[in-house]
């Protein structure tokens, strides 16, 4: 398996050159062998008595990252579905995309995609399984901006990638939590251990960010926005990515967790509301919209809302409903999909107020499209594989298993009336999209292009999809048996009891339901200019594109706000922030820790002479900060330097005294050599708020410096090293300054790099003074 | 043996030398900056190796007892970054004639340049806190040398801010060793553990270890201390910026690891804590600042300062696995920002501007760099299976052992802006309609400047998706940080 | 004495402090020059003051001051030193440059 996994990767690294030759043999060709090659793989495991199987490949072991493929019926539905599409969506692509189109760049981020997404539904390590979501998000960003050229090419881009990659990360966090909580990083072993989870205090928050992860990868209300951007993708992406595999990578992270989270209540509530909710707002939006691709982008989100719906239910015929409207989903979606890229490429529009009476142009198109589109509505006839994944559905959401009381039982109460509510709507987009695209009245001066049939490469692939749509709708049970099955029995998690599908039941309340659809949906159908101005009315300002839009944008401009806010390239206000939290912090550390202490004991005595040092260095260092001539200021500063000098003398230091009156010489004739080129000293004009401030900083600062410095002072702990220099200053060193032969011997170190420093110091000045830009050359 | 571990600092120190004698033969010494650069890095991947194998180098400077002479420690940690050092350092003197004027080679680049990566190499290796200091001095005045380089107007205006916010931290930093010598008694790292330990980190102890952090974090660009960062890190050349980029901040970082693993790690409810606090807003207002601009290199500067809060992060919750991401995301975050540097000068060279708004439809005219500069993006955003993600994982799995969700949630947040700051600079200035080259005359030196940057990315991602290379070593430096007792072994002997 | 030598020092960086905080680029290297000032008092002092003679072996003398931060200091003011003139001089030519010597006309916010 991991070949088959890797082997679009590595077809990846060589479609660059074999689309060198793209002139004579389109790309798409090369590409469409490899999910055909998968497929073949894979549909060798179909049948009644398949069994799970695991193969192991170590990657990183020591972060126990490896990659585990874990194939049972659900990845195997997953895996078919990809490798299956995937090879029919490859082939149209050939007859869709021009060869002047970058061919190279479609087919990398085709076959990277595909190859992420088996990774996906395959890994049963978590981390393996996180590092493929987030390049089916990449891919798709790809793909999405592949027209880059557009602008909304562009903005669909970055919103599907902010999105989906906000709820990877999410994802992320779920998965390292169930992952430490249980100590293993796999699927299988979590599930094992589920009580560790589920009992956590932390689960809640598990939850959150799992589903976060599930809903917006799976487009359910409100994180489904991106996904009308996302049609911006050329057709055969739409139709492979957002509607048949990566919009249900979500769906299968729900399925693949619900052997697990589906004990919870809290999971039963938020996925099913999530899911209802999404069908129906998904469904009343398709009938607003306009674009064929539109339509079917807001199906897709309200299917998948109607497959998620049915996970959260839980029950043995919800998930089996599930399971089923899965592949179901991919075959009239996919067809339709390519039915809509075929009259764009044939009619030039996708407007469907321009676009009527297509059905004499192209009457195999229109055939297909009406067979698809009728399914999806899930018109009760017997050869359409729609009606009965939805009957599945109406028949689970009127048996809800759960608590009857609170709102999880006001919630069982209504549900089958929305469940009800979202199909009439489903019906209207659907029949709206047959009838407004293929019937009625052709208004070919609004067509860009005179319409004809497709070349019959286009026609292959949605062939093959309606075929499926018609055989799984004629012999349900050929596919339930040794492939559905297995797919619900390993999302239950246990063996459920042979499910025989039949179209006819009888009178019972799920048809009922059905005829309901179908009674109010033609009504509807039927009246729809009636209705178009409340369609335009009402979701108005409650969109979530809106949030979205301000969001990103506003992030933006209070960022830029915020920032300008306090990086504003004021020197002073830096210093003063800087200061400040260093202030608060410490002192706020000193009083928590008991840091402060005096202690008098061990101090030397007060002499006059020091005393009148000390006293005239600090008027001289006030007076720097008070005077307002240049000259005087410098000099003040060298009374500083001077008096520091008289304290190491003092302080028996003569070494230090040397140096600093040295250094304190020559720097004030570089202030004085350097100043003099200088302005002058202006008076302060600063307001008295800066004053005082700058007053507040300056002495916290101070006193923070003493008030630490009398503390340590007061508690030396230990003995100083300096013993040591003072004996072996003669015996080792062979010096009797025992300062110039630790700075000379025992900290040789310091010395050298110090003199680097001066080194460096020279050569910059140098560069300085020397190095001059000539005009225009930045 | 023991000899080993001055060679990283002497080998730079005496290529600094000889590059200033010979600074007027722009050729020549480009040439044989080059060589000696490689060469460099091949001593050190030797002594790198030798520490692997065969564990520590304890070099006593002038053959003088710890803890009174100088100890110049190579332990695995910092023979590590010491590494990561130098092969930053080989990609960029690779760049540097692509990007400089002669002018500016002649005016001793080379010789600031080695002389930087001595200062680095200096830093990391030694086990006294004094001599960190004059290290951390030795750096900043190459860094001085090079931020001024070129004597632009913008460049000498941030210059200046630079050069006096580094030097009010050193003039705290030397003041805070005197206040730690008065208690303590000594400047040699392994005894002030031994010491602070025995009395249990005082309260004063806590204080001083706090302003320590602070003059640490000034360096490293910690909230609220990191303002001074992003302006001055873009305004000198951009093979300059990378090396700040890649190389200041992380001895900053390093510096509080070893000092809060090794010295002060009694009160870490107290310290600790408050730096898991500084992580999440260092990692907010850094990303708040890569949004609110559309200068592609000031992007990639602030940039710099969320992925300082991750590494904070992982010292804040201190345990061996936490611990682990901070020095895996120390590695990553050393040659992915020399990238994102190079790149962005690179970007900004063809495009003649650096402002995302004048630009767009860049890919048509330059494939590479715009592919390295998506690639680059996913590195540091943490897309797995790339260098950045490990480090974020092993922070977050240290994270969640300790409960601190906070802090976890802020990470994953940061971590969705900053793809979204960088894929700003992919979508609005490589997407877009074919327009006409812009310089046609430049293409050719835009893309000689891309290898360099190709060449650390392949490293990178190499990092990420190889990291059964890297885990082990960098798990058994968490394990080594977080048990002192082996450091201090090996320094005093006792 | 320390305890008078700690104030004075803190006196140095709040003074010192307080030009860094001012516009004008003099004042602001001056207050620099009194905070290193400061620090290489605060080493002194933290030394332990007047305990003994000048480092300086002699005979019959068993009491000497720690020379240890005064080797400290010596390397500080070396350094000091340096990074002064540098700034000294990064100060001329930037404001001569860009024509101010006023922090806040320095600010720069060309770069957006």
């Amino acid at each position: 398996m991991l070949v088959a996994v890797l082997l679009p990767f590595i077809i990846a690294i060589f479609i660059p050159f074999l689309s060198r030759w793209k002139d004579k043999l389109h790309t798409g060709f090369f590409v469409t062998i490899v999910p055909v090659i998968i497929f073949i793989y894979f549909v060798r495991f179909l049948g009644t008595g398949f069994e799970p199987i695991v193969q192991e490949y170590s990657w990183i072991p020591s972060l126990d990252i490896n990659m585990v493929f874990h194939l049972d019926g659900l990845s195997l539905l997953f895996v078919l579905l990809i490798s299956g599409i995937g090879s029919l969506v490859a082939f149209y692509s050939v007859f869709y995309l021009h060869k002047s189109e970058q061919l190279g760049h479609f087919y990398v981020y085709f076959l990277i995609f595909m190859g992420s997404m088996l990774g996906v539904v395959l890994s049963d390590n978590v981390f393996a399984l996180y590092s493929f979501w987030e390049f089916t998000s990449l891919s798709s960003f790809l793909l999405i901006g592949f027209w880059n050229y557009k602008k909304e090419s562009r903005y669909g881009a970055l919103k599907s990638m902010l999105i989906t990659v906000f709820g990877g990360l999410s994802l992320l966090g779920a998965l390292i939590f169930m992952s430490v909580l249980t100590n293993t990083t796999s699927i299988q072993g979590m599930i094992d251990q589920q009580q560790l989870i589920l009992n956590n205090e932390y689960f809640p928050l598990i939850l959150t960010l799992l589903l976060l992860g599930a809903f917006t990868k799976s487009a359910q209300f409100p994180f489904h926005i991106w996904l009308p951007d996302a049609m911006e993708a050329p057709t055969p992406v739409s139709a492979y990515l957002h509607s048949a595999t990566m919009v249900k990578a979500g769906i299968y992270l729900v399925a693949r967790y619900s052997p697990m989270l589906s004990a919870n209540e809290w999971f039963f509530i938020i996925v099913s509301t999530a899911g209802i909710v999404t069908l129906c707002w998904g469904s009343y939006m398709a009938v607003r919209q306009t674009d064929l691709k539109g339509i079917l982008a807001f199906s897709t989100i309200s299917q998948l809302g109607m497959i998620m719906a049915m996970l959260g239910f839980g029950t043995k015929v919800a998930i089996f409903g599930a399971v089923f409207h899965i592949l179901n989903h991919a075959t009239f979606k996919g067809s339709l999909f390519m039915i809509a890229g075929i009259v764009d490429h044939e009619a030039g529009t996708r407007d469907i107020r321009k676009l009527g009476g297509l059905m004499t142009f192209m009457p195999i198109t229109a055939t297909l499209a009406v067979l698809a589109s009728f399914s999806m509505a899930g018109v009760p006839l017997p050869f359409l594989n729609g009606f009965y994944s939805k009957e599945l559905f109406f028949d689970a959401s009127l048996h809800l298993e759960a608590a009857s009381t609170g709102f999880t039982g006001f919630f069982m109460t209504i549900v089958p009336y929305l469940a009800v509510f979202g199909s009439i709507f489903t019906f209207v987009y659907s029949m709206y999209f047959f009838f407004g695209t293929f019937r009625g009245k052709a208004h070919l001066e609004e067509l860009p292009k005179k319409p004809h049939e497709a070349p019959i490469g286009m026609l292959v692939s949605p062939i093959i999809l309606v075929a499926g749509v018609i055989l799984i709708g004629l012999f349900p049970n050929v596919v339930n048996e040794p492939f559905i099955a297995h797919a619900a029995e390993s999302v239950k998690g246990m063996a459920l009891e042979e499910k025989h599908l039949k179209f006819w039941h009888g009178i019972v309340p799920p048809f009922i339901m059905s005829l309901a659809v179908l009674v109010f949906g033609t009504i509807l159908a039927l009246s729809r200019k009636v209705w178009t101005p409340v369609y335009r009315f009402v979701p108005g300002v409650l969109s979530a594109n809106k949030v979205y839009d301000g969001l990103v944008d506003r992030v933006e401009s209070y960022s830029e706000t915020i920032t300008k806010g306090y990086m504003n390239g004021s020197l002073g206000r830096y210093v003063r922030l800087i200061l400040a939290a260093i202030i608060v912090t410490t002192f706020a550390f000193m009083a928590i820790t008991g840091g402060f202490k005096i202690d008098t004991s061990n101090l030397s005595q007060i002499t006059a002479p020091e005393i009148l040092v000390a006293v005239t260095m600090v008027i001289a260092a006030i007076g720097t900060a008070l005077t307002n001539n240049r000259i005087a200021a410098i000099l003040i500063l060298g009374v500083v330097g001077y008096g520091l000098s008289m304290l190491f003398v003092i302080y028996r230091a003569p070494d230090l005294a040397l140096t600093q009156l040295i250094v304190e010489t020559v720097t004030v004739a570089l202030f004085l050599l350097v100043f003099y080129h200088l302005p002058k000293l202006r008076k302060k004009d600063e307001p008295v708020s800066t004053k005082v401030l700058n007053l507040i900083i300056s002495i916290g600062f101070g006193s923070l410096m003493t008030m630490v410095a009398i503390s340590s002072h007061s508690s030396k702990l230990f003995d100083s090293i300096a013993d040591y220099f003072v004996k072996n200053s003669y015996k080792l060193g062979g010096g009797d300054n025992i300062v110039n032969v630790i700075l000379v011997d025992f900290r040789g170190l310091d010395t050298l790099f110090e003199i680097v420093v001066l080194g460096i110091a020279a050569m910059a000045i140098f560069g300085l003074i020397r190095l001059r830009k000539t005009k225009g050359d930045e | 043996m023991s000899n080993l571990a001055v060679l990283p600092i002497l080998l730079p120190l005496l290529a600094g030398i000889f590059a200033a004698f010979i600074h007027k033969k722009t050729t020549v010494v480009r040439t044989v900056s080059k060589m000696l650069a490689v060469i460099n890095l091949l001593v050190v991947g030797f002594v790198f190796i030798k520490v692997k194998e065969q564990g520590s180098i304890v070099l006593e400077v002038g053959g003088w007892d710890a803890p009174f002479g100088i100890v110049l420690v190579g332990d695995l940690l910092s023979m590590t970054l010491v590494l990561t050092t130098n092969i930053i350092a080989v990609a960029s003197v690779f760049f540097a004639p692509q990007s400089l004027s002669e002018k500016e080679e002649s005016y001793y680049f080379y010789s600031f340049f080695f002389l930087l990566i001595t200062g680095v190499s200096g830093a990391f290796l030694t086990g006294d806190l004094f001599n960190l200091f004059v290290f951390f001095e030795v750096l900043l005045m190459a860094s001085y040398g090079l931020i001024v380089l070129g004597n632009g107007k913008v460049q000498l205006r941030e210059s200046i801010k630079y050069v006096l916010i580094n030097l009010f931290s050193s003039m705290l930093f030397v003041t805070t060793i005197a206040f730690l010598y008065s208690v303590v008694g000594t400047v040699n790292m392994a005894q002030i553990a031994v010491r602070v330990q025995e009395v249990e980190q005082q309260g004063i102890l806590t204080t001083i270890a706090i302003l320590l952090f602070f003059v640490f974090a000034t360096k490293a660009a910690v909230f609220p201390l990191y303002y001074w960062l992003p302006r001055p890190y873009i305004s000198p050349n951009p093979v300059v910026s990378a090396l700040f980029g890649a190389l200041l901040t992380k001895v900053g970082i390093y510096s509080i690891l070893r000092t809060f693993t090794l010295m002060f790690n009694q009160q870490v409810e107290l310290t600790h804590t408050l730096f898991i606090y500084l992580a999440a807003l260092t990692m907010i207002f850094g990303v708040i600042g890569a949004l609110s601009t559309h200068n592609i290199k000031l992007i990639v500067a602030y940039n710099i300062i969320p992925a300082v809060g991750f590494m904070l992060m992982g010292i804040g919750i201190f345990t061996e696995v936490s611990i682990s991401g901070t020095i895996y995301y120390l590695v990553h975050d050393m040659i992915i920002k020399g990238v994102l540097f190079l790149l962005a000068g690179a970007i900004a060279y063809v495009a003649g501007t650096s402002d995302l708004r004048k630009m767009g439809g860049l890919i048509h005219h330059y494939p590479v760099l715009g592919w390295l500069m998506f690639l680059a993006s996913l590195v540091l955003a943490g897309i797995p299976p790339f260098s950045g993600f490990i480090g974020k994982l092993q922070l977050i799995r240290g994270g969640v052992g300790e409960e601190q969700v906070m802090i976890i949630i802020v990470a994953l947040i940061s971590s969705l802006l900053i793809l979204f700051s960088m894929i700003r600079i992919f979508i609005r200035g490589f997407w877009g309609e074919k327009t006409d080259i812009p310089f046609p005359e430049r293409k050719r030196r835009g893309n000689l400047m891309a290898l360099p940057a190709a060449a650390l990315l392949t490293l990178s991602v190499l990092l990420g998706v190889g990291a059964e290379w890297f885990f082990p070593t960098i798990e058994s430096i968490s394990q080594y940080l977080m048990d002192p007792e082996i450091y201090i072994d090996s320094v005093l002997k006792e | 004495m320390e305890f008078i030598m700690a104030i004075l020092a803190g006196i140095l960086f709040t003074t010192g402090v307080y030009n860094l905080l001012q516009k004008q680029l003099l004042r602001i290297i001056i207050g620099t020059g009194l905070i290193s000032h400061g620090a290489h008092l605060f080493i002194l002092t933290m030394g332990e003051l007047k305990r003994g003679a000048p480092p300086v072996l002699s005979e019959g003398i068993e009491q000497y001051t720690d020379p240890l931060p005064q080797a400290l200091i010596l390397t500080s003011i070396v350094i000091s030193f340096g990074v002064t003139s540098l700034l000294l001089v990064l100060a001329y030519r930037a404001s001569k440059i860009n024509g101010t010597d006023n922090m806040e006309q320095l600010r720069g916010n060309d770069y957006e």
